[in-house]
């Protein structure tokens, strides 16, 4: 049998891979992460209308330009403006992030709820959850997009496809202590349906590590799908991503460095916020670790 | 008579408390937590602080060691003098002197209050470290003396063993022999024996009381049981909502209580006396167990523990309007019994018969709909409700499942929360807004939602007050004469037994050593089992209710 960590103790192994300073949590922080966060998706939303250029529309007498006033941060080695491509190339990401978050959040939450009540069925899951999770993620995305072709829909199978053994273990070890409390073999005793049961009474336990959860699963796909654009595995070269904007902007990094720093600063205030506000959100959500903290 | 008799008016005093004050902090305006309490303890003396939880006990005992929570609860006025020095004028590191070298404490739970991953002996040691210099073979020989003193069989095994290779008992000895090993004036002994069995609790109880009488320690006994005092004290001092309300010699504190709360508090101590037996009524069975039995077999590959006997062989039967009492102590099977009566667990082999409707081996899909005519209490009223819903989607719950619709169903909610006394207002609040006893009547409520033939209650006062208790079960007992159901009362304590039960089962690993009525089985047990139990059951000389001797009744 796999060993059933305690859910405490398990969010705080995992959140503490993940963790920011500490100090960064209290006061501003989360609320300058929030304003710089809500800023990017805004712009991502409305990407048509802020971006003064078509993103593909390449133009070779314009190329490798410095900022000026038309191109607000120069243009790429086709003469496209960059900075319609970052404002464009944050709707991918973003898409995929939160995709990939909701997407295995929820696959794993029902697997999960499933496996820490039905025995029988946890001991065959979790086997099947342990092969997923030994398999390498860059590995997995590469195979997927050399079998299906690049496309989001690949690169988002790939991400989500190794996060749902983590969630369904966090599910499972919060629901196989919530089920041994009364208030459910009462349930039990009064003739609640299992699924009744598995959705209003132990459900509701796993939302709050879930949301903690669910944003560093979205911080981590934001990262591996600009990880595998940037590979050359991820989404096809004519969708701007913030990663393929890098992986092309490589060749001339000795010549125009700005290629790669405005898409990466891009890259790094979003995981950053998004991390900062997952870390509230725990502190928020579970006063106990905030105590032991103190 | 076997109360304490002794006179301390010579001795020196060891523990003095002067109008103690202790306060929430950051709430000014909220009343103190402990409000001006003042009281003596003398060297030798065992006194005994009383009430029920929330009274300030604990609050007063944790000030005097210095380990009140910090930033939560804060000493505001008066003072504590040991021995003339006054501790709250110490700083940190003088106060940790202080502690264990002259005053130390022990705390109910040994399993918490004892380090798992450290040898028992390593930590008694690690007390002599922290505040003696002792070569190792001096620290060692220190350990195992005051291990012997405590009684424990075979020191030099006990000094390397962990805490979880010991009974409850043991580690409760372990904690007093920690606690003791530097002699220290003053031991705060906080509610040390209520996690015990009664039979370990009276092995404990006389440990103490034979330590105290060699080494003259003064002893500040927590307890919130009355038969515990009757046991122990010197003087008792009773405490109300963080005030001290009255403070005697305990034979005069039991026999001429003055206070009135004093009285009330005494009035609900159950008594060992079995109620005056009910007429059969010649019902038919609600619920009959026969040749029951529960084996646990370990299903690991490569480690081999032999399958254990929860239950063996157990048979009983319950008419309608009656009660069965099974008691017990930790470990015997009582719970096991409950839980495969209710189908929480599937029974090994046997026969369940509830309302005649056959449960040992009915699938969980095919039971569901008979599970209305048996429904559960359990101990823990925190637990017992989901603290996510109000209290009306918890009461409607079983109903709904019966294919009731809503609106009966919330009519019917009214009703009885009305039937087991809570305001109807109650159904749109959320369990944390009601105290634990409010809680074990929604519980009870829930249950009778179901108009189940059978309730099977669960220790299900067992972690209420005395007061509480007495209001709770009362309520059972009106339930049941008004809706005429049959309870299965399982319980360790002897003394809810006699009050509550018409036929009392005894079991004891597993099996029922006897089985008869409630006056049979508490007045002249047969099982020498039984016998121990009622004889380990502490204050059973004094009828507290009536505040006299029981052979006076």
């Amino acid at each position: 049998m796999t060993a059933a960590p305690q859910p405490i103790s398990r969010l705080q192994w995992m959140l503490g891979t993940l963790s920011l300073p500490r100090s960064w949590r209290s006061g501003l922080g989360p609320i300058i992460a929030a304003v710089v966060l809500a800023a990017i998706v805004l712009t991502a939303i409305f990407a048509p209308l802020i971006a003064p250029h078509d993103p593909l529309t390449m133009n070779t007498v314009q190329r490798l330009k410095g900022p000026s006033e038309i191109y607000p941060l120069g243009t790429d080695a086709y003469g496209r403006d960059l900075f319609s491509r970052i404002v464009t190339g944050g709707r991918i990401s973003l898409f995929i992030g939160i995709g990939a978050a909701l997407v295995s959040v929820f696959i794993g939450l029902i697997i999960g709820l499933v496996s820490g009540f039905f025995r029988l069925a946890d001991a065959i899951i979790m086997r099947l959850m342990d092969s997923l999770m030994a398999i390498p993620s860059i590995l997995l995305a590469i195979a997927l997009v050399s079998l299906n072709g690049p496309s989001i829909w690949s690169v988002m199978a790939a991400i989500t496809i190794p996060e749902i053994p983590r969630v369904v273990r966090l599910v499972r070890s919060v629901v196989l202590s919530a089920r041994e409390e009364p208030y459910v073999e009462a349930a039990i005793a009064l003739g609640t349906s299992m699924p009744k049961i598995l959705w209003r009474h132990l459900m509701p336990n796993t939302l709050a590590p879930l949301t903690v959860q669910g944003t560093y699963i979205c911080a981590s796909a934001i990262l591996t799908e600009a990880i595998l654009s940037f590979l050359g595995a991820g989404v096809s070269t004519e969708i701007p991503t913030w990663g393929n904007i890098m992986a092309e902007g490589r060749v001339y990094f000795q010549i125009k460095p700005s290629l790669i720093f405005w898409p990466g600063l891009m890259l790094s205030l979003c995981i950053l916020s998004i991390n900062l506000l997952g870390d509230t959100a725990r502190d928020v959500l579970d006063p106990r670790l905030k105590k032991r903290e103190a | 008579m076997r109360f304490k008799a002794r006179s301390f008016d010579d001795s020196r005093v060891i523990l003095d408390i002067r109008d103690l004050t202790v306060s929430l902090e950051g709430a000014p305006e909220a009343p103190p937590v402990v409000n001006q309490i003042s009281l003596k303890i003398r060297n030798g003396e065992t006194a005994c602080l009383v009430g029920e939880s929330g009274s300030g006990k604990s609050v007063t005992a944790l000030s005097v060691m210095g380990l009140l929570p910090r930033g939560a609860l804060r000493v505001t006025g008066g003072e504590i003098l040991l021995d003339g020095t006054n501790l709250l004028a110490l700083g940190p590191h003088a106060m940790r002197e202080m502690r264990a070298k002259r005053i130390s404490m022990v705390f109910q739970e040994p399993m918490t209050a004892l380090n798992p991953v450290m040898r028992v002996g390593d930590q008694i040691e690690e007390v002599l470290d922290t505040h003696v210099r002792l070569s190792a073979r001096e620290k060692r020989s220190r350990v195992l003396d005051i291990l012997k003193q405590v009684h424990l069989p075979d020191v030099e095994r006990i000094y390397s063993s962990y805490p979880h290779q010991l009974s409850g008992g043991q580690r409760q000895r372990i904690m007093i022999a920690m606690a003791l090993v530097l002699e220290p004036q003053l031991l705060i002994a906080d509610e040390p024996t209520t996690a015990l069995d009664v039979t370990t609790q009276k092995q404990i109880l006389s440990l103490i009381a034979e330590l105290q009488e060699k080494h003259g320690t003064a002893v500040l006994f927590i307890t919130h049981d009355m038969g515990v005092v009757a046991e122990i004290a010197d003087t008792v001092h009773v405490m109300k909502q963080g005030e001290l309300v009255e403070h005697a010699p305990v034979q005069k504190l039991l026999s001429e209580p003055a206070d009135e709360y004093t009285k009330r508090l005494l009035r609900s101590v159950p008594s060992l006396v079995p109620r005056p037996p009910r007429p059969v009524n010649g019902a038919g069975d609600a619920l009959s167990v026969k040749g029951l039995q529960k084996i646990y077999t370990s299903r690991a590959i490569f480690s081999r523990t032999p399958p254990v006997h929860a239950a063996e062989d157990v048979s009983f039967s319950i008419t309608k309007g009656r009660t069965l009492g099974i008691v017990g102590e930790s470990g015997s099977g009582k719970s096991t019994v409950a839980r495969c009566v209710m189908r929480l667990i599937d029974p090994t082999d046997g026969k369940i018969e509830v309302a005649g409707k056959e449960f040992a081996h009915l699938s969980r899909r095919a039971l569901r709909p008979h599970r209305k005519h048996i429904q559960i209490v359990f101990q823990d009223p925190y637990r017992s409700l989901n603290p996510r819903w109000t209290v009306g989607e918890s009461l409607i719950e079983g109903p709904l499942n019966c294919g009731q619709d809503r609106k009966t169903a919330l009519a019917r909610a009214t009703e009885l929360l009305a039937l087991v006394g809570l305001p109807e207002d109650a159904l749109g609040r959320y369990p944390h807004q009601f105290s634990g006893g409010q809680r074990q009547r929604i519980a009870i409520a829930r249950a009778i939602a179901m108009e189940p033939d059978v309730l099977v209650a669960d220790e299900a006062v067992s972690a209420l007050d005395v007061s509480v208790q007495a209001q709770v079960l009362q309520l059972l007992e009106e339930l049941q004469q008004k809706l005429g159901i049959a309870i299965l009362f399982i319980t360790h304590d002897l003394r809810v037994a006699a009050q509550i039960c018409d036929d009392v089962a005894v079991m004891q690993r597993g099996r029922i050593v006897e089985y008869g009525t409630a006056q049979d089985v508490l007045t002249s047990p047969k099982h020498p089992y039984t016998r121990a139990l009622i004889e380990a059951a502490p204050g059973r000389f004094w009828d507290f209710a009536n505040f006299r001797e029981v052979s006076a009744a």
